[in-house]
């Protein structure tokens, strides 16, 4: 579905990813780990095209979109969801849910909000609070449910878990897997939470530096008896 | 009684400038020094109307609203967005702006000129007040300015909360990239605030004639209340510059009359020394301005509710 072509990238003239080769596949959960610093969150903001692209190629559904503006990638069905700032905090929960379907007609808007309340029906009862007085994992709830009324097929998440109780990351964890099995969406993963992410994922990929260490099933990540000195890039 | 109703149409009237200020400001990131010139293009159209067609002022409204409207877009899109664009500093917009004030400025002269030769009557200063009358009791000014306020206050809730656009808007001001990743076209909502702002400014204009006496530079003099009401209100809430417009306003108003009675009519001329005297022990007590205690309070809120 998403292909990484010798994927160079960073921000302005600092280099970050160096020559990155990466196969995202339709209906999968792929998880990116890697060790503070290694380009895990600059490799999902390259895919939607927040950073510098110094060379190689992005291509989504046989396309390429290296060159897309961003607010263009969202309309083709990718979803980027940045750790913080990820929903309006001053305006209320159902507003959000209002502005993710802002170029949808009012019957598309609420088929697509039906579907997002019955995977986080946890928001149907916040629907007039303001989204800043959310929890965190209600934020992460809210912030995917914006996803999925804007018909994403790739959900791209930067760390989701990051800050929440370990109670709500294994929620968080669960509807991850929901929204791929129930929905068969694509999941594109970068978690600070590592065993947990892999257990949950198909593929997976370990930055080390900006390059790719390993590439392969989730579990042979697991398995591998290095995990833990390559998981901190020893 | 009358130096009260005096500072409540002053008020009012900073409010209207102090809140379109902060729109753009919010939206654009531009601190607009070309604000109160912007209302004196307002005070020209009602006066063009007035002496060309008989108009009166209160009458002109409207045409003052969309033109006002016009010039606001017209300086968004011709001078500062293409900055924007290319990613010019605060700092140089800041600059632009006042040199869009200063070619305003010029164009209001030359045009004073040319309305009095046109209408045969001297432009260069004027004033409305004796086309004033009585609401009730009241200066119809009192009455007008208060109307605007509340029907702005209660058109800006209806737009806000109740629309599409609105909500749009209030993303757009939040967080324009996470807005754009939505799909609205933040650029939409930024034309729009100039607008408003442009109008707010042209009807503050209209009605400020009916207060004081204007010449092409009054501009100049009251950009100082306009940049106070908003710092004090903490530049980013609508709320707060409302509350800052009447902060400055009343202050400066009825702090002004009070010195001049004690010391001497003649400190009357520095009565923008007083918002700026009014702006520096806001800050000292609240250095985000009022929008800052409100998000104190909701910490301090929080503290309290989770202990």
């Amino acid at each position: 579905m998403l292909r990484a072509e010798k994927l160079s990238a960073g921000y302005k003239e600092l280099h970050i990813l160096f020559e990155i080769n990466a196969n995202v596949e339709r209906k999968k959960i792929t998880t990116v780990v890697g060790p503070n610093g290694s380009g895990k969150s600059t490799f999902l903001k390259s895919i939607f095209g927040l950073t510098t692209i110094h060379s190689g190629r992005v291509i989504y559904n046989d396309k390429d979109v290296t060159l897309t503006p961003p607010h263009e990638r969202t309309k083709m069905g990718i979803a980027y969801l940045p750790q913080v700032d990820n929903v309006f905090t001053n305006l209320t929960v159902e507003e959000n849910l209002k502005i993710a379907g802002y170029t949808l007609d009012n019957g598309e808007y609420k088929d697509r909000k039906d579907l997002a309340l019955d995977v986080f029906p946890e928001l149907e009862y916040r629907m007039n609070q303001k989204a800043g007085t959310l929890s965190g994992g209600e934020r992460q709830f809210l912030a995917i449910a914006t996803a999925l009324i804007r018909r994403a097929e790739l959900l791209m998440l930067d760390e989701p878990t990051a800050m929440l109780s370990p109670k709500f990351a294994n929620t968080i964890f669960d509807k991850i897997l929901e929204l791929k099995d129930r929905l068969g969406l694509t999941i594109l993963l970068v978690e600070q939470n590592v065993k947990k992410a892999l257990e949950i994922s198909d593929n997976a990929y370990l930055l080390i530096s900006g390059r790719v260490a390993f590439e392969g099933k989730a579990e042979e990540l697991l398995d591998h008896e290095k995990f833990e000195q390559l998981c901190i890039g020893i | 009684m009358a130096v009260i109703e005096g500072a409540l149409v002053y008020s009012n009237l900073l409010a209207l400038l102090s809140i379109g200020l902060t729109i753009t400001y919010i939206t654009t990131g531009v601190p607009n020094f070309a604000q109160g010139t912007m209302a004196v293009f307002g005070s020209y159209v009602s006066l063009t109307l007035w002496l060309l067609f008989g108009v009166h002022p209160y009458h002109t409204i409207p045409v003052s609203f969309i033109l006002g409207g016009i010039l606001g877009i017209a300086i968004y899109t011709v001078v500062l967005r293409p900055m924007i664009q290319k990613e010019a500093m605060i700092v140089i917009l800041m600059i632009a702006t006042l040199a869009v004030d200063l070619i305003l400025l010029g164009a209001l002269g030359a045009y004073s000129e040319t309305l009095g030769v046109i209408s045969g009557k001297g432009t260069r200063k004027f004033i409305f007040t004796p086309m004033d009358f009585k609401i009730l009791g009241a200066d119809a000014i009192l009455v007008i300015s208060s109307l605007a306020i509340l029907m702005l206050l209660f058109t800006l809730f209806l737009l806000l909360y109740k629309t599409k656009f609105g909500i749009a808007l209030r993303a757009s001001m939040e967080n324009p990239a996470l807005a754009e990743i939505m799909g609205v076209n933040v650029e939409y909502t930024r034309i729009f605030s100039w607008f408003l702002s442009g109008s707010l400014a042209a009807v503050a204009g209209t009605l400020l004639p009916f207060r004081q006496e204007i010449v092409p530079a009054t501009g100049a003099i009251i950009i100082v209340s306009i940049f106070a009401a908003s710092i004090v209100g903490g530049l980013s809430s609508i709320y707060g510059a409302l509350a800052g417009g009447y902060i400055i306003g009343m202050s400066e108003s009825m702090v002004t009359f009070y010195l001049s009675k004690v010391i001497g009519p003649y400190i009357l001329v520095y009565s923008k020394v007083i918002s700026l005297i009014v702006l520096i022990i806001a800050l000292i007590v609240a250095p985000s301005g009022i929008a800052g205690l409100e998000i104190w309070r909701k910490r301090v809120w929080r503290k309290s509710s989770s202990s």
